[in-house]
């Protein structure tokens, strides 16, 4: 039985957290571009991933028994380089040639260039399919191992994620655990402005999954909820994150405009000292 | 050469799936309500759990197979080609392609395979958009005997692939010696009067073309290309410098498929060459209607090709 090398305790993955975010800060702004809303939004569910959760170890990825993590909404990129940064799945000082030419750190994931990255995401409404197919193999080859896959919530716009929704719940997966960074902005504005995505919750629970909605900046409830899941019950499941697009900084939090915005100057300075 | 017999090439490609899971290859089928399409009950009867239908969505039928490749097995997908190519494009591109997934894609019924059935279910763009995705390799069988290899090479060799597939009967041009090499022309016919290039479905019209041309005393020199990508460009280049007349035929738009490789091979090295490619016509949507009113139409038929050989010659 694999487990999570780290299964830190919810105060240390806070900890975490935190420099996930001071890396974040520093990294978009040293690149000049960067999704800094999506990146921060997120942190807090890839720090409980990555320090308790998943079944994994940064040594051993071939092995055929580890948990999978599908980064489906590509562009949280940036968050998903310093939580392996700090997980020490990738080297601290990669984290300076992001965006750069022929970079190891692209502005989306690389599986070819990061060994953590299980496919190369980027166009949105991919990574559920993909999980499907993961957690559909793992059942017929009889292994345990789980799949999670991360999404934003405009994401749910594409129909793809509905096909691969209906074929979760056909084929039973209750080792796919979806988690939607429900942070209710998109690039343009207000998802509910734009195209309303709820009801969410009856929405997937008339998909057949088994849904719950969770605090996803609270690394106690994150791991707990997680635990908790019936991995028999024949359902899918999908924990409905609510998170705010930019957490942990007052000037980015909630605006869609720090979508693809960075911060510059004095900005830097301030974000740090607030995080601290 | 010799077999007088005609098989659909699907059933060669399921006969091959299930003499690969023999052989020990971990293989998981998928299909979008495609069973009876890719002809796959044979194997399904032998082996239902590698065989996942995914309903009518194709997007998904791709994310799927990805996933199921990353997990471990041999992907290979089985639906027909239009619908693989154009609903499923993002999927083919990103997390087949640009991701190096262990995929296999059959396009089954390409070309204008579908016949009266119209453009929705044509695949004439397939080849052209395949060698717009950076890595993916290109085949297209001609006969049974090169389905069998081609099925083989695509699930024990890692990597994206993509086999353009045909349905109906098709004679036999290769006795069982054959090998299939990816990168290597295969020349049918030896000759000195004129080359003929084709690929896939009307590899065998091209045949019956060359031995009609050769009671007048005409010299066909016939390559087939059941690789696209990687593409044999000094194998078509040496042809062409022998011959110096050259006659491409696909069922495939006149853009982006063997006419059109063929074009920058000339091109590229300045050739002094006659050159007539057969197609359907670039810039508009094909004529439908039964398929071989269709190649009648656009010259793509036995009398077609041996009209355009004649025409060439003069």
């Amino acid at each position: 039985m694999i487990t999570n090398e780290y299964s830190l305790p919810p105060d240390k993955i806070k900890e975490r957290a935190k420099n996930i975010r001071k890396k974040i800060i520093l990294m978009n702004s040293h690149a000049g571009q960067g999704h800094t809303g999506a990146d921060l939004s997120e942190t807090d569910i890839l720090a409980s991933l990555f320090f308790n959760i998943l079944h994994i170890n940064k040594d051993d990825l071939a092995n055929p028994n580890r948990d999978h993590f599908i980064l489906s909404k590509g562009h949280g990129a940036g968050g998903f380089y310093c939580t392996l940064a700090e997980a020490g799945y990738i080297e601290e000082s990669l984290l300076d040639t992001y965006l750069k030419f022929d970079s190891r750190l692209p502005g989306h994931p690389v599986k070819q260039k990061i060994k953590a990255v299980e496919l190369n995401t980027g166009a949105l409404g991919h990574g559920v399919s993909v999980g499907v197919g993961l957690a559909l193999g793992a059942k017929l080859s009889k292994r345990n191992y789980r799949v999670f896959v991360l999404t934003g919530d405009g994401e749910l716009q594409e129909g793809s994620v509905w096909e691969a929704a209906m074929s979760a719940s056909q084929f039973k997966l209750d080792n796919l655990i979806l988690i939607i960074d429900r942070n209710t902005l998109q690039l343009a504005d207000r998802t509910r402005k734009i195209m309303s995505v709820e009801p969410l919750k009856d929405k997937l629970d008339a998909f057949g999954f088994d849904t719950k909605d969770i605090d996803g900046h609270n690394p106690a409830e994150i791991i707990e909820q997680t635990n908790n899941l019936d991995l028999s019950c024949g359902k899918p499941h999908a924990l409905i994150a609510h998170t705010i697009k930019g957490k942990g900084i007052s000037f980015i939090e909630d605006k869609a405009v720090w979508h693809h915005k960075v911060p510059v100057g004095e900005q830097v300075t301030e974000a740090i000292e607030e995080l601290e | 050469m010799g077999v007088s017999e005609k098989t659909d090439l699907r059933n060669i490609m399921v006969e091959t799936f299930i003499k690969a899971v023999k052989e020990g290859i971990n293989l998981v089928v998928v299909v979008g309500d495609s069973t009876s399409t890719s002809k796959i009950a044979p194997f399904q009867e032998l082996y239902p759990e590698r065989v996942v239908n995914v309903g009518i969505a194709e997007q998904n039928l791709v994310g799927i197979s990805v996933g199921l490749s990353l997990s471990g097995y041999v992907s290979v997908t089985a639906n027909a080609a239009p619908f693989l190519i154009a609903r499923s494009n993002e999927q083919v591109k990103n997390d087949v392609c640009y991701s190096e997934t262990n995929v296999k894609l059959f396009g089954l019924n390409a070309g204008v395979a579908y016949g009266s059935l119209g453009s929705t279910h044509y695949a004439i763009d397939d080849i052209s958009i395949m060698l717009g995705l950076g890595n993916i390799k290109i085949f297209a069988p001609s006969d049974p005997v090169e389905t069998e290899q081609i099925v083989l090479y695509a699930l024990k060799n890692k990597g994206p692939m993509y086999i353009r597939m045909d349905n109906g009967l098709f004679p036999y041009l290769h006795n069982k010696e054959y090998r299939f090499t990816p990168g290597k022309v295969d020349i049918l016919r030896h000759g000195s009067d004129v080359t003929l290039i084709s690929l896939g479905s009307l590899v065998n019209k091209a045949y019956k073309a060359s031995l009609d041309l050769e009671k007048e005393s005409i010299d066909v020199e016939l390559l087939n290309i059941p690789s696209i990508r990687p593409l044999d460009r000094d194998g078509i280049l040496n042809s062409i410098l022998k011959t110096k007349k050259v006659v491409t035929v696909e069922e495939h738009s006149l853009h982006g498929g063997i006419g059109s490789l063929t074009a920058e091979i000339i091109a590229e090295n300045k050739l002094d060459t006659d050159f007539i490619r057969l197609g359907i016509t670039e810039g508009q949507f094909s004529k439908a209607g039964p398929r071989d009113q269709i190649r009648s139409y656009y010259g793509i038929d036995r009398k077609g090709i041996y009209n355009t050989i004649k025409k060439i010659l003069k």
